[in-house]
């Protein structure tokens, strides 16, 4: 009895109508937030081991440097120079192997035999952004994990692989073989295994763990300290335009493809946040528009609730209808958004599984719409005390 | 139980307007379980306001009431008062029956063939089904009597519940209301214009 009286206070036109806004929000909302997980691992593969926001420079190589090879270091002036610039926030720089590297395979399984020269650079492990996992060494390891430039595959995949008939190897399944490494020098050497862990777009340079570095130059050249030849910088904002002019002066080679694709990602970033902005004030736009309905509601049927008060009902009661209807209601709405995402994503993962190599993720979609909703009806729960507290 | 009125006023009555009076600004003024009182008055005196300052509807009195020793007025004390409004507060959207369900579902006081003995009383059963909207103000009357029969209570509370009525059909809920009286051992307390004889009053009080 007390639900048909208290159904017939509700107006459907405006439930349709907040229906439709939470869709709209709800379906914005959760495939925004959605997307930016999906895209987020590609963005950092395109984008290679280093973070947004860091370049390496080295010095232009001239025809008097190929003669004196010293004009090639930084001086420790230069470096302190660096330091000072309003727009660097950090820098490390590289740390080279001075003694030979030879790399080979016996020919067995998959991977072709090959023998070849090497060298190795590293530079500081908190200037990478690689598992930590993975990316590291100990004095008695024999494993090396290795960085290898994102060019060198494709080098190999389309242009020695073709031409001599090899197998060409994805990112991910050529993380799954080793080769040995031998090192000499000192008098000495000594064989390890090298699997490659993970690709750099950013720079050309096959990387190494820090210490391990730090270690074989010490066993095999008896070296402690390197002269810089290449540094790596962390910029405050990778779009100043302070940075390339600098560099330009002063003759310092940097790589602007990378620092383009920095803004590009930055612009990126800032377009998701913008709809993710637009998506939560249609939510809340929604959650205002149900409001004012209540709010109408209540006092349209104000008499109402007042008499049934009078002969013994308790406010409560009207409070969990109203959040019954509006959570199932609610439930729905999101319900569909939730679907409508799902098959949206479904078409842009097709999409992007034709442009990109990347790992399928975590689909949080339920999660998240759980959360929403979840949101959504302790507010109206709350919401709904206070405004019944006011009319009664 | 019982509950008393202790140098009771309303907020917006001056004193000058309640001179006179054997219930307001009264050192204390007692109602008993099973008793009835007539309280008489002129309209504009605060007769409804009374009921509702006792049912706890409206606070905006000075003075205390006390309720078997306790103060204030609490879902407990509503449950053990019965109020026959002079607005009735009936919900025009429902029917007869439907009306008094509403009620009845709270309490589960009465069977549904107990209602219907009491619609059969008063002449209303076949206007069971009708929706309250299409009903008259008598007919209205005797709906509202019945709903506050519907629960069990120690008051009874009745606001000039036979302003509409004749005297065949106010002979009928007379008797149906002294029955429910003896039934539950409840008090009445009955706010009327005029000085109809209507119950063997213990006590009649000028408002």
């Amino acid at each position: 009895m007390i639900q048909k009286l208290l159904r017939k206070t509700l107006m459907p036109i405006q439930l349709a109508g907040y229906s439709l806004a939470l869709f709209v929000g709800a379906t914005l909302l959760l495939l925004i937030v959605q997307f930016y997980y999906d895209v987020k691992p590609i963005i950092k593969q395109e984008a290679a081991v280093f973070d947004q926001t860091t370049a390496v420079i080295n010095k232009e190589v001239s025809l008097f440097k190929t003669l004196d090879k010293s004009k090639i270091y930084f001086s420790d002036k230069e470096i302190k120079k660096l330091k000072k610039q309003p727009f660097i926030k950090d820098l490390a720089p590289f740390d080279y192997a001075q003694f030979e590297i030879k790399a080979f395979t016996n020919g067995s399984g998959d991977v072709p035999a090959f023998y070849t020269d090497l060298f190795f650079e590293s530079i500081p492990d908190q200037y990478l952004s690689v598992d930590d996992n993975a990316w590291k060494w100990q004095e008695k390891d024999s494993l090396i994990p290795i960085i290898i430039p994102e060019n060198y595959l494709k080098l190999y995949n389309f242009g020695f692989a073709e031409s001599q008939g090899l197998p060409v190897f994805s990112k991910n399944t050529i993380k799954d073989f080793t080769f040995n490494i031998k090192l000499i020098g000192q008098g000495q050497n000594e064989t390890f295994k090298g699997r490659i862990v993970a690709f750099s777009g950013k720079i050309n340079s096959i990387l190494v763990p820090h210490n391990f570095m730090k270690w074989a130059n010490k066993r095999f050249a008896n070296k402690t300290a390197v002269p810089i030849n290449k540094v790596l910088l962390t910029f405050n904002d990778p779009s100043d335009e302070r940075i390339v002019s600098y560099f330009n002066n002063h003759n310092y080679s940097i790589n602007q493809d990378k620092l383009a694709l920095g803004k590009l990602t930055f612009f990126f970033k800032s377009a998701l946040f913008f709809v993710f902005f637009i998506a939560v004030v249609i939510l809340v736009l929604a959650l205002a528009f149900v409001l004012m309905s209540i709010n109408l509601m209540l006092q349209k049927n104000k008499k109402m609730l007042q008499n049934l008060i009078s002969i013994g009902y308790a406010a409560q009661k009207f409070i969990y209808f109203y959040q019954m209807v509006l959570a199932v209601l609610s439930a729905v709405t999101i319900g569909i958004a939730t679907f409508v995402v799902f098959k949206i994503r479904h078409f842009y993962l097709n999409k992007l599984y034709t442009m990109f190599d990347f790992e399928d993720n975590t689909n949080f979609l339920l999660l998240h719409a759980l959360l929403l909703f979840a949101v959504v009806v302790v507010c109206y729960y709350i919401l709904l005390k206070q405004k019944m507290k006011k009319i009664i | 139980m019982h509950f008393s009125l202790q140098n009771t006023k309303p907020s917006y009555m001056e004193r000058s307007e309640l001179e006179g009076s054997e219930v307001y600004l009264q050192e204390n003024v007692v109602f008993e379980q099973g008793k009835k009182y007539l309280i008489k008055a002129q309209s504009g005196k605060g007769k409804s306001s009374l009921l509702n300052f006792v049912y706890g509807l409206n606070t905006t009195f000075e003075g205390q009431i006390k309720y078997a020793n306790s103060l204030s007025f609490s879902v407990s004390c509503q449950r053990r008062f019965s109020y026959v409004f002079q607005d009735f507060k009936l919900f025009e959207d429902l029917t007869v029956l439907e009306n008094i369900v509403l009620k009845n579902q709270l309490t589960q006081h009465k069977t549904q063939e107990a209602i219907e003995t009491m619609l059969q009383t008063v002449g209303l059963l076949a206007k069971k089904d009708t929706l309250l909207g299409k009903l008259s103000l008598g007919q209205r009357q005797r709906v509202a009597v019945i709903r506050a029969l519907c629960q069990p209570f120690t008051f009874l509370l009745l606001d000039e519940p036979f302003s509409h009525l004749d005297a065949v059909n106010i002979k009928i809920l007379t008797t149906l209301i002294n029955q429910e009286l003896a039934a539950q051992n409840a008090g009445l307390l009955l706010t009327s214009l005029g000085s109809e004889y209507l119950f063997d009053y213990d006590k009649i009080l000028l408002l």
